[in-house]
């Protein structure tokens, strides 16, 4: 199955990192930066992953992830940075069904 | 307009940085500056930490999920707790604060004067970053200060949260 693998452990130690100190310093600000350290996770995880994704991930990779630094710019609007999660949701659940053999049986 | 009021009123936070490298006579000037800012007491309980080596840049990203800059130098505002003590203050005096904020922002103001450009980073783990850099136990890393050259490609800056103006910050007079 190796040649599945996406994250190298290097990589995959790193995104721990950051979400382990996002875990710590959101114990010190505001809850609204919530998910935007999620966000930045999930750009960083992206990032490592994009190159070595499937046909399946990577336009959903590409055409959405890289919008998240815009988003970030909208924080506070709160119904327009609601309104880009919501965005995001909808195309990860179109991603996960392109993996999933639910896609199959449509 | 008077240059210094210009150069205060066009500085902006800068989160996207080029690689371009910063010049040591630069980053000399701006710690200077950093030197110049007003101290509580002249106590001047700062100290500054320049990082412009890849691989440590690299690793304090990765414990700072605030640093969204890739900046070529990074500045470290530490607090000195042997300074603070020996002049019998505690943790628990603002005058700490304002003295990194006073700095910060000289350090701000000095690299916009040179033409490069600056965010602060706030949001990273203490105790990692104290690893990373091997940290006496008596200085404590305060706030990071990422200098460099503002990518082309960088995006403008978080929209306001509201309009404001000194008017509506400001009070005149008694209550």
């Amino acid at each position: 199955m190796q040649a599945d693998w996406v994250l190298k452990e290097d990589e995959a130690i790193e995104l721990l990192a950051l979400l382990i100190t996002s875990a710590r310093i959101q114990m010190d600000e505001p809850a609204h930066y919530g998910p935007l350290r999620l966000l930045t996770a999930v750009e960083r995880l992206s990032s490592l992953i994009e190159a070595r994704s499937s046909q399946k991930s990577r336009g959903f990779l590409q055409d959405n992830i890289e919008r998240i630094p815009d988003m970030h710019m909208l924080m506070s609007d709160v119904e327009a940075y609601t309104e880009g999660l919501d965005a995001l949701c909808r195309a990860v659940a179109g991603c996960l069904l392109r993996h999933s053999a639910l896609e199959d049986e449509a | 307009m008077n240059e210094t009021l210009r150069n205060i009123k066009t500085r902006r936070v800068v989160r996207e940085m080029s690689e371009e490298p910063v010049e040591r006579e630069q980053i000399e000037t701006i710690l200077e500056a950093a030197r110049w800012a007003p101290s509580g007491g002249n106590l001047r309980p700062n100290r500054y930490i320049v990082i412009k080596a890849a691989e440590t840049r690299r690793l304090l990203r990765l414990v700072a999920p605030g640093m969204f800059q890739r900046a070529p130098v990074l500045i470290l505002i530490c607090t000195n707790w042997q300074v603070v003590e020996a002049h019998g203050l505690t943790a628990r005096d603002r005058a700490l604060l304002i003295d990194i904020g006073t700095a910060a922002q000289n350090i701000m103001l000095a690299t916009h004067a040179l033409g490069l450009a600056a965010g602060p980073v706030t949001s990273y783990s203490k105790e990692a970053v104290r690893i990373i850099l091997n940290l006496p136990a008596h200085y404590s890393p305060e706030m990071f200060i990422c200098i460099g050259h503002k990518a082309a490609s960088a995006r403008q800056g978080m929209r306001a949260w509201q309009k404001i103006t000194w008017r509506d910050l400001t009070h005149w007079e008694r209550f």
